[in-house]
């Protein structure tokens, strides 16, 4: 049987992958998806376990995943393996890349904190003369936000902040917690907003592309899924430079494949896309593909707090409970600080803080723990990276995968503007405590590695011009005109929220526009 | 032999014989099966080595051992009904773990535990394992110190705050706590979603 001739190959089954299949095929458009990870049965591929199961009792394999400083035993298995597909980077610059391979992608695991850019992050040039704005503006996006969040079944509440634009929301009407109210006060007296967060609730169990985008791509009849299908590079006719699919491994046998489509997607995640585009050598005109890396920097447990009035059970049930979170509010309307941009707070209230900030041992510790059993209150601080060219990434022809495919050299740091911002976030939030005559056990300001958050975006980035950027503000390439990449690769920058709804946004609007040029015969 | 000693004590529990009884019960109730009936199997119960079995240590010197141990009980002791370290066999767990770590860790341990033992014989001129009560104190004194981020330059410093964490979570998560918290049973259910590895 000769392969079926399909419109449009996208590479990706997460998020930006998933919602091109979503949009394109209910245009009627034929797709293949190829991913490089297996299909997950969410109900059937994880069981409940106690920890004294656990052959590393809950501690982890210490030989493994050396790079997900978040992973845990339990969790081991979600994770790509990093010995089957390395990376490397300098030693003095360590970056922590993070990554899922299963039809679904990341969009499995997502911490589902879903956000609007602003034009503070879209015209960021206009407001502080750093890097370059993007081509499009909030106005642009919006429409595809407003159909985004419905699909994801957004929660929040509309707060009329220009920094974080208000969404499609799911009406969120739980009342703060007398706790929490105290904080916004104090917050609130600085001039520092507090908002409900604003969260995806998706359906049952998941927030997914697996559930919320897949299944009704296969239900136009018009989506064929591969899984297990390891993309090495793009293929390109010579004679025209269009692409014309792309190469592929199977994931056990190594049998090698070729795909063949009138139009390439790319949605494999930020890194791998760009991994692939270089891996091609293609789509790179400009000189930027691979360049202006950045992410947010997170710092957890950036501050560790205890309410005194909390300590010994001595609070009415449910007085310190919930949580909230501060968006930007740095240099919105000025230069007010020795960084540009600015940083974001999530923060809980409720929690027993954490042994290891008790400077006590054995049974002393076990007292203390349990006089503070729910007098804790943490914050989690997420700060805006600039994009810089020198943060890239590279082939390393030397390392391969197992498959055979050459890996990524990863090149960033987080430089002084990052670290000057830290710091006054952690000041900022240690006073908001004290103000509330909260003890602050601990403080953190210095940023866990690039990559942590795990919302690396840039190295593929839009732009006005095809001397600058890689792709158009359309996520299409300047080069070849029909190739697309649609994932977090294409921002130009990231601001402090986190990036998924813009990802699909970008992803809706850019599949809008190939199918409009599609019926028109202009690709 | 304390850990057998501890296990036979919760093993004489009271309830075992109840749960005995249920069983019975239970079997007496069901109807018997028509001889042509396809009978699912009841399913197996199983446990983990630990219960059956003793570990062998290998990683650490016969003297770093006995540092740990004596490091491990007075991280976690025992209280009534609640095993402590040694009970739960912490520094046989973590001779195995720490002998599978990278080399970063490996040296990190073995570096601390030699300190703290160089740090008791210069200071009280006996082994840490046979330190009082008091003179240990005095040798944990940077588990008293604010807790920092950074970890701590002294080899003896930033063992103790790992092993603070590592000890405390190896024994909360052992089959023998469990087992007593259980009541000296097996314990089950519980715990949190465990991804299986697809393949």
């Amino acid at each position: 049987m000769a392969a079926t001739n399909y419109d449009v190959l996208i590479i990706g089954s997460g998020a930006s992958g998933g919602m091109a299949a979503y949009t394109l095929t209910k245009k009627g458009i034929k797709c293949l998806m190829l991913d490089a990870g297996p299909p997950v049965d969410f109900q059937n591929n994880h069981v409940t376990k106690p920890a004294w199961q656990l052959p590393y009792r809950g501690l982890g394999n210490p030989a493994r995943l050396p790079h997900v400083i978040q992973a845990t035993e339990y969790d081991a298995n979600q994770w790509v393996d990093e010995k089957q597909v390395p990376y490397t980077h300098d030693p003095n610059s360590p970056f922590n890349w993070v990554r899922v391979r299963y039809v679904g992608g990341k969009s499995l695991f997502w911490s589902r904190m879903s956000f609007r850019l602003s034009d503070y992050e879209f015209k960021a040039k206009d407001y502080d003369g750093f890097g370059d704005n993007w081509p499009i503006s909030l106005a642009d996006l919006a429409p595809y936000y407003d159909q985004v969040e419905p699909i994801f079944r957004v929660r929040g509440r509309k707060e009329g902040l220009k920094q974080l634009p208000d969404g499609n929301f799911i009406e969120d009407t739980t009342p703060w917690s007398p706790a929490v109210q105290k904080f916004i006060g104090e917050a609130n007296k600085r001039n520092i907003p507090v908002t409900k967060m604003r969260s995806s609730l998706g359906r049952g169990q998941l927030a997914s592309s697996l559930n919320l985008l897949l299944p009704d791509a296969l239900a136009t009849g018009n989506l064929t899924i591969i899984p297990d299908a390891v993309v090495r590079d793009i293929t390109v006719d010579t004679n025209t430079g269009r692409v014309t699919g792309a190469n592929f491994l199977d994931r056990h046998s190594r049998r090698e494949m070729h795909a063949k489509a009138k139009v390439v997607v790319l949605g494999a995640s930020c890194l791998e896309s760009t991994r692939i585009l270089l891996n091609s050598g293609i789509a790179n005109s400009s000189g930027a593909l691979g360049h202006y890396l950045h992410d947010q920097f997170y710092i957890t447990q950036s501050v560790q707090a205890v309410m005194p009035e909390v300590r010994d059970k001595t609070a009415p049930a449910g007085y310190a409970s919930g949580g909230g979170y501060i968006p930007r509010f740095r240099n919105l309307q000025s230069k007010e600080k020795d960084f540009l941009r600015g940083y974001a707070f999530d923060f809980s209230a409720g929690s027993t803080p954490d042994a290891k900030f008790f400077p006590l041992y054995g049974k002393a510790l076990d007292d203390a723990l349990d006089a503070h059993r729910g007098a804790g209150f943490s914050g989690t601080c997420m700060g805006s990276v600039l994009p810089r060219f020198e943060n890239h990434v590279r082939i390393n022809k030397d390392v391969t995968d197992a498959w055979g495919i050459p890996v990524l050299h990863i090149q960033a740091r987080y430089g002084s503007n990052e670290s000057n911002m830290a710091k006054d976030a952690i000041n900022t939030m240690a006073e908001l405590c004290k103000a509330c005559g909260w003890e602050v056990l601990a403080r953190h300001d210095q940023p866990f590695p690039p990559g942590y958050s795990i919302h690396e975006v840039g190295t593929c980035r839009m732009g006005d011009s095809p001397k600058t950027s890689v792709l158009n503000k359309w996520n299409q390439s300047w080069d070849i005109k029909n190739l697309f990449v649609v994932d977090g690769s294409s921002f130009v920058t990231a601001g402090s929220q986190n990036p998924t709804m813009t990802i699909l946004s970008l992803s809706m609007r850019a599949s809008e526009y190939l199918a409009e040029q599609m019926r028109k015969n202009e690709l | 032999m304390r850990r057998r000693r501890f296990i036979q004590a919760l093993a004489a529990a009271p309830a075992a014989p109840a749960l005995l009884a249920q069983r019975q019960a239970a079997q007496q109730a069901a109807p018997a099966p028509a001889a042509d009936a396809v009978v699912d199997p009841a399913p197996l119960d199983f446990s983990i080595a630990d219960e059956g079995a003793d570990p062998v240590s290998k990683f650490f010197s016969a003297r770093q051992f006995a540092t740990l141990k004596r490091l491990c009980d007075l991280l976690m002791p025992a209280a009534p009904g609640s095993p402590g370290a040694l009970e739960a066999r912490v520094p046989e767990f973590m001779d195995f773990l720490i002998g599978d770590a990278p080399t970063q860790r490996q040296q990190l341990w073995l570096s601390g535990l030699d300190g703290l033992e160089y740090q008791s014989q210069s200071r009280f001129r006996k082994a840490f394992v046979d330190t009082d009560a008091t003179q240990a104190d005095t040798l944990l004194a940077p588990l008293r110190q604010a807790w920092s981020f950074e970890p701590p330059d002294d080899p003896v410093a930033r063992l103790l705050a790992a092993a603070k964490q590592d000890v405390r979570t190896a024994t909360f998560n052992s089959f023998e706590r469990n087992m007593a918290a259980a009541g000296g049973k097996r314990p089950r259910g519980g715990g949190g979603l465990y991804w299986l590895a697809v393949e």
